[in-house]
């Protein structure tokens, strides 16, 4: 397969291609209104390239047909991908972005008290740590995957859902203007690292296939037996996810540092400690 | 009083969630033991195909309209699963009695470039002749047609005999709905009374 090939989609989608477009051309007018970092312009073009990549290219075969690509497909969507364009604090620009119209639309809604209340609640650690990971075992739950990877409608419904869950997720978590503490944001990082090990492990040491959905719709891979795949994928969940989290929990701590309030307050603390 | 009200309550709500989280875990961990045939009725689009039959005729789903249709991927060069599954189908249509006059096996190759309509009809005719019918056409027609059962499928390298092809054999009621995956461990006789209940149930 030649290279361009790779970029035909294996499954076109519409809504797949409108979100990138608009989000794309929303930061574009957007950077050109305020004044951006390069580091800003690398982390949002590589998350939305990244969350592109994985779901309206020919990798979305390998998706569909090895677990271990999945797996590597789910991190993407759910962790990689959003937590770099979370990490680009992309609120300015791409409110900048938006015509009048759409930003007086957007604050109509925004006032609207049901969804205020919905936000609230999804908002809140407790019920974003639970939705984070509850959402990554409800999708591995072999009755659920076997259904997923069956019904193209679920399918994508699953994929939308990481990535609208990873972007409120560690939009909650990495955001320095949030309500909620540093340490609580280190806390909620912290929370979904165990759950994560023991469903990666769970699946890692499990002896039979639990997902034979692959084999019976055919693996992408001859030479790869369902046991290998399954442990990689396993383990995928297991060592990259946690990760994510630990590379959170330093850029929470190196912002936090950096913050002119905790240069105040430790200019204070040596000013007391001279006196 | 209250107090005791919500503690009942509370407990009453916990042990419901046990339930639900054992029950899930457990039906997780029985996929693929208990032998009953996964149901997929509604999550896979109707059949629907424009291809050439073994006996070189153009034929659609339309030519095989009220019969129940066992539909499979393969590749005449395929060393074990495809004969293995085939062999095991036409077991399963003797199985079937008078009701293997309704069913067809429609074995669709993966390999179109080397299965021409004549190597495939000597093929399909070891099997059950005039029950099994083997479809070819070419790399488009063959990849939309997988492509929509979610059966994998990549064009074979020229270098290579090795083909990927998906285990399952798809259902399909008299109508043309997906109905049912037939897996390679499930028994003959439990995948024949699945079929007679479905042809007389419709």
């Amino acid at each position: 397969m030649n290279p361009l090939q790779w970029l035909v989609p294996w499954e076109f989608s519409f809504a797949v291609l409108m979100v990138t477009a608009v989000a794309a051309m929303l930061f574009i007018r957007g950077s050109l209104k305020c004044k951006l970092l390069f580091r800003q312009k690398l982390c949002f073009w590589t998350g939305l390239l990244s969350l592109y990549v994985v779901s309206h290219t020919q990798i979305d075969y390998y998706s569909e047909h090895e677990f271990f690509v999945h797996q590597l497909q789910s991190l993407v969507l759910h962790h990689l991908g959003p937590f770099l364009i979370v990490l680009s604090c992309p609120k300015e620009a791409l409110s900048a972005g938006l015509p009048v119209a759409g930003r007086r639309l957007i604050r109509m809604v925004s006032g609207w008290k049901p969804l205020q209340c919905l936000v609230k609640v999804l908002f809140h650690p407790a019920a974003a740590v639970t939705v984070f990971v509850g959402l990554i075992a409800f999708w591995l739950l072999p009755p659920i995957h076997f259904i997923a990877m069956l019904d193209w409608r679920i399918y994508r419904l699953m994929n939308w859902s990481m990535v609208l869950n990873g972007l409120m997720f560690w939009g909650i978590v990495l955001d320095s203007h949030s309500k909620w503490s540093p340490g609580s944001r280190i806390v909620m990082m912290l929370a979904v690292i165990p759950p994560q090990i023991l469903i990666g492990a769970l699946i890692f040491f499990t002896p039979h296939e639990l997902y034979p959905i692959y084999t019976l719709c055919g693996r992408a891979f001859t030479g790869m037996s369902s046991i290998t795949d399954q442990q990689i994928g396993g383990l995928i969940l297991w060592m990259n996810a946690a990760m994510m989290s630990v590379i959170g929990i330093l850029i929470v701590i190196h912002k936090e540092l950096q913050s002119p309030e905790s240069i105040l307050k430790s200019a204070l603390a040596a000013k007391k400690s001279l006196d | 009083m209250h107090n005791r009200l919500f503690g009942t309550r509370r407990l009453k709500f916990g042990r419901i969630i046990l339930y639900t989280a054992l029950t899930l875990a457990l039906n997780g961990c029985d996929t693929g033991r208990q032998q009953q045939l996964p149901e997929i009725t509604g999550h896979l689009p109707d059949l629907r195909f424009s291809l050439m039959s073994d006996t070189g005729q153009p034929v659609t789903n339309q030519t095989y309209q009220g019969y129940l249709i066992m539909l499979f991927f393969g590749f005449t060069g395929c060393q074990a699963e495809c004969p293995f599954t085939l062999f095991r189908l036409a077991k399963i249509m003797r199985n079937l009695g008078d009701n293997a006059n309704r069913t067809r096996i429609l074995f669709v190759t993966l390999d179109p470039g080397r299965d021409s309509p004549q190597v495939l009809h000597r093929y399909v005719a070891a099997f059950e002749a005039g029950q099994v019918i083997g479809l070819t056409g070419n790399e488009t027609e063959i990849e939309d047609l997988t492509k929509r059962y979610r059966a994998a499928y990549r064009p074979r390298k020229s270098d290579s005999d090795e083909l990927s092809h998906s285990a399952a054999v798809y259902v399909f009621d008299p109508q043309g709905r997906a109905r049912f995956l037939v897996t390679p461990d499930d028994p003959i006789e439990t995948v024949a009374d699945v079929l007679r209940r479905l042809l007389a149930s419709s």
